[in-house]
């Protein structure tokens, strides 16, 4: 190991020589290369960190450049995957690390295998269905990881030690109804909130990654930037008695029972998203509030309503939305690309 | 919920089906044919029941030349492949399930056959004429769909064999669609490969089918394996069934076909036809004089030999919908199922003109009602007026 390189993190005290060795030693996921991904991963490979692996599924945009500092206009130009474009970054950044970019969507069926050996998994997705998934991978493999998110100027973040802590299973008895929750693609995101919490999130890493659980921050941390507001809220820490997932095992989103399906359809240049549970119980998406939501986003002109669905025309193709929250994408046969737009513009 | 897509696989089963296969698996499924116990006896015992079942059914006068397999894709396969060599000629429709055409269309792109695909009336009848036309000295074999699986329209097949049988060649008749539903008789039809699958109109379970294979073909087969009989041969025995039948087969799907085919035997097809297609001509007349819907296949009258001329399928578009679309309100807003999509016979849209969107496909079966095509009628209408209309206000 090359100290020179890594002094200033070796002279503060609680990484020391030996910490930067086990750094060196030790292996991190990333899970979606965006705004805080994206800071993430160079953090960790500016750090010294041994492997890193980033897993992303979509293709570099325009809108992408405001705020994920791993990419610029010539990677745009090349229309890689941000997956491979981080990797070719990363590596630029620090020669000595092993880098893995994977452009993937993470589901239930692949999860185990790309998720498998890290020591800590990093939240950088974009919806909530992912880190369910996230989650119960943690909680069954033993493994910490760190739930962030960022939208507009808010950002939270709360480190998750399987069998310590409470779950994000804990918090939420399931993924949001569809469409019920803004997204940066609506409300939009402050790229300074998500650089916040990646630098937070990086930090967690480095203390579990270093062996020091005592410096861990518990409860979940709450800031808005434009507020000026700064909570760790401590209301709960530990685990839920009734939690299906930390307390019974039950992984639903693991094992895909949970988890929405996204098939290519038969005939039409189509893909469908079907939502996992929510369905099941009966509940419905207002889709007049939707509606208003992508309005500001996507121009009054390119939307449409009828009792029974809701159409959006979005980069050359077409959605359509159900009230039960399913969804068609028609002008493509891509399925990531349409778990994608969805998670983007509806919300998973 | 109301289910109307009987020709994706009818649902519910007859509650015999389900009550032969439950008991059946707690009491006496032992594998059969391995062993000389009582129990694997009588589970050999049950699938000749099943085979004598169903070459009943079939006119076919040697039970042991049906042989059962996955479905109607399975036994297509181990026809077509089983049988056709270098330089063979088929001649076959564009009204096909592509479970007919990618065998063919891989052969033919190997280059192994030449392939005639013969075109359909625009209603989507086949005229036997055609196929003769199309006979060449290398023509081998005529497969063809005998109801489409689009349409519902159902060919001569009678015509059509007797002619093949007069030029010496042989014929296939894929009866995924018929198979419970319209009178099939291999001897009387001359039909030398008959393939059908368990899980539609005979009611039984899915991974039940079948291929009678007449004296005058002999297949290869392609699945070779433990049969339970002589086995010390190196290699699959010649006799029937086993010839085709390697590995333990699917016993207790078989004892719920049984089931299946003895309720078909005990109704009577053209019962359960009759009340399919009064169901579907319901449909059509409570729709025919709407414009904002496209119905595709014959007009009500269409009649071959005395009566409709068409199994229970009714395909439609609402004009200016994706028919994913229409399909996605019924299910979502009416609880209603139907298949939307080109059902896995693109040639049929292209002939039709719905190509590459599909069509809405209703297929009523015999436990549906006049009510439910009531309210399928009811809800079409509705989505047919509720065009989308710009969010701008």
């Amino acid at each position: 190991m090359k100290t020179e390189r890594y002094l200033r993190q070796i002279l503060f005290h609680p990484i020391g020589k030996e910490g930067q060795r086990r750094l060196a030693e030790s292996s991190a996921v990333v899970v979606g290369c965006g705004a805080i991904g994206s800071t993430t991963a160079s953090l960790l490979v500016r750090s010294g960190i041994g492997y890193l692996r980033v897993i992303d599924r979509d293709v570099l945009e325009e809108s992408n450049l405001q705020r994920q500092e791993l990419f610029d206009e010539e990677d745009l130009r090349e229309g890689l995957p941000k997956a491979l474009a981080a990797e070719k970054r990363l590596r630029r950044i620090n020669s000595a690390i092993r880098v893995e970019g994977i452009a993937a969507d993470l589901n239930p069926t692949n999860a185990e295998t790309l998720l498998r050996d890290a020591q800590v998994i990093l939240d950088g997705t974009d919806n909530f269905e992912t880190r369910l998934l996230l989650n119960d991978y943690a909680l069954k493999t033993g493994t910490p990881w760190i739930y962030s998110a960022c939208l507009g100027s808010q950002a939270l973040l709360m480190d998750i030690l399987p069998g310590k802590t409470l779950c994000l299973r804990c918090l939420v008895d399931s993924v949001p109804l569809p469409g019920s929750l803004p997204t940066c693609e609506t409300a939009g995101i402050l790229a300074p909130a998500a650089k916040l919490i990646a630098s937070i999130q990086t930090t967690e890493a480095l203390k579990i990654l270093t062996n020091h659980p005592e410096a861990l921050i518990s409860g979940l941390v709450n800031i808005d930037l434009w507020k000026g507001s700064f909570q760790k809220v401590d209301t709960q820490t530990a685990p839920s008695p009734t939690c299906p997932a930390c307390q019974k095992g039950e992984y639903e989103f693991l094992n895909a029972k949970g988890f929405s399906l996204t098939t290519t359809l038969c005939g039409s240049n189509a893909v469908q998203i079907t939502p996992g549970g929510n369905a099941e119980n009966g509940a419905k998406i207002d889709l007049v509030a939707l509606s208003l939501r992508l309005q500001s986003a996507l121009g009054v002109d390119n939307i449409s309503q009828s009792p029974y669905l809701l159409k959006f025309r979005l980069k050359g193709r077409e959605m359509v939305i159900f009230p039960d929250g399913r969804a068609l994408l028609f002008g493509t046969q891509d399925t990531s690309l349409a778990r994608t737009l969805y998670s983007q513009y509806v919300g998973l | 919920m109301i289910y109307l897509d009987n020709a994706a696989t009818s649902f519910p089963k007859p509650s015999e089906v389900y009550g032969e296969m439950d008991e059946f698996f707690r009491e006496r499924a032992a594998n059969p044919g391995r062993a000389g116990y009582r129990l694997s006896t009588e589970a050999e015992k049950g699938i000749e029941m099943t085979r004598k079942a169903l070459a009943g059914l079939f006119g076919a006068s040697e039970p042991q030349r049906l042989v059962f397999t996955l479905n109607a894709t399975d036994a297509i396969n181990m026809a077509i492949k089983g049988l056709l060599n270098p330089g063979d000629h088929v001649i076959t429709t564009t009204l096909e399930h592509n479970a007919v055409t990618r065998p063919l269309n891989s052969l033919e792109r190997q280059g192994v056959i030449t392939v005639t695909r013969v075109r359909p009336s625009p209603q989507g009848f086949l005229d036997p004429g055609d196929i003769k036309r199309a006979i060449t000295h290398k023509t081998r074999l005529v497969a063809l769909v005998h109801a489409s699986n689009v349409l519902g329209t159902v060919q001569p097949i009678g015509d059509v064999g007797r002619l093949a049988r007069e030029r010496d060649l042989l014929f296939l008749v894929d009866a995924a669609q018929s198979a419970g539903l319209w009178p099939v008789n291999v001897e009387e039809q001359c039909i030398d490969l008959l393939a059908f699958t368990g899980h539609k109109s005979l009611f039984g379970p899915p991974g039940t089918g079948g291929l009678y294979v007449g004296g005058r073909v002999e297949l290869r087969p392609w699945r070779e394996g433990g049969t339970g009989v002589d086995s010390q041969n190196p290699v699959q025995p010649e006799d029937m069934p086993f010839r085709l039948e390697g590995g333990t087969p699917n016993f207790v799907g078989l004892a719920g076909l049984k089931a299946g085919v003895e309720f078909v035997s005990r109704t009577g097809t053209d019962k359960i036809r009759r009340h399919g297609q009064a169901l579907t001509s319901q449909l059509l007349h409570a729709l025919g004089d709407d414009t904002r819907f496209t119905l595709y296949g014959p007009p009500p009258e269409a009649e071959v030999g005395g009566g409709p001329a068409t199994s229970p399928i009714l395909s439609l578009n609402i004009r200016g919908m994706e028919p994913q679309v229409v399909g996605t309100i019924l299910d979502e807003s009416f609880g209603i199922a139907v298949r939307s999509g080109l059902h896995c016979a693109p040639g049929t849209h292209k002939e039709i003109g719905s190509f590459p969107q599909g069509t809405v496909r209703i297929s009523p079966g015999f436990f549906n009602t006049g009510d439910d095509i009531a309210q399928v009628a009811l809800a079409l209408k509705e989505i047919a007026s509720s065009t989308a209309v710009s969010s701008r206000q």
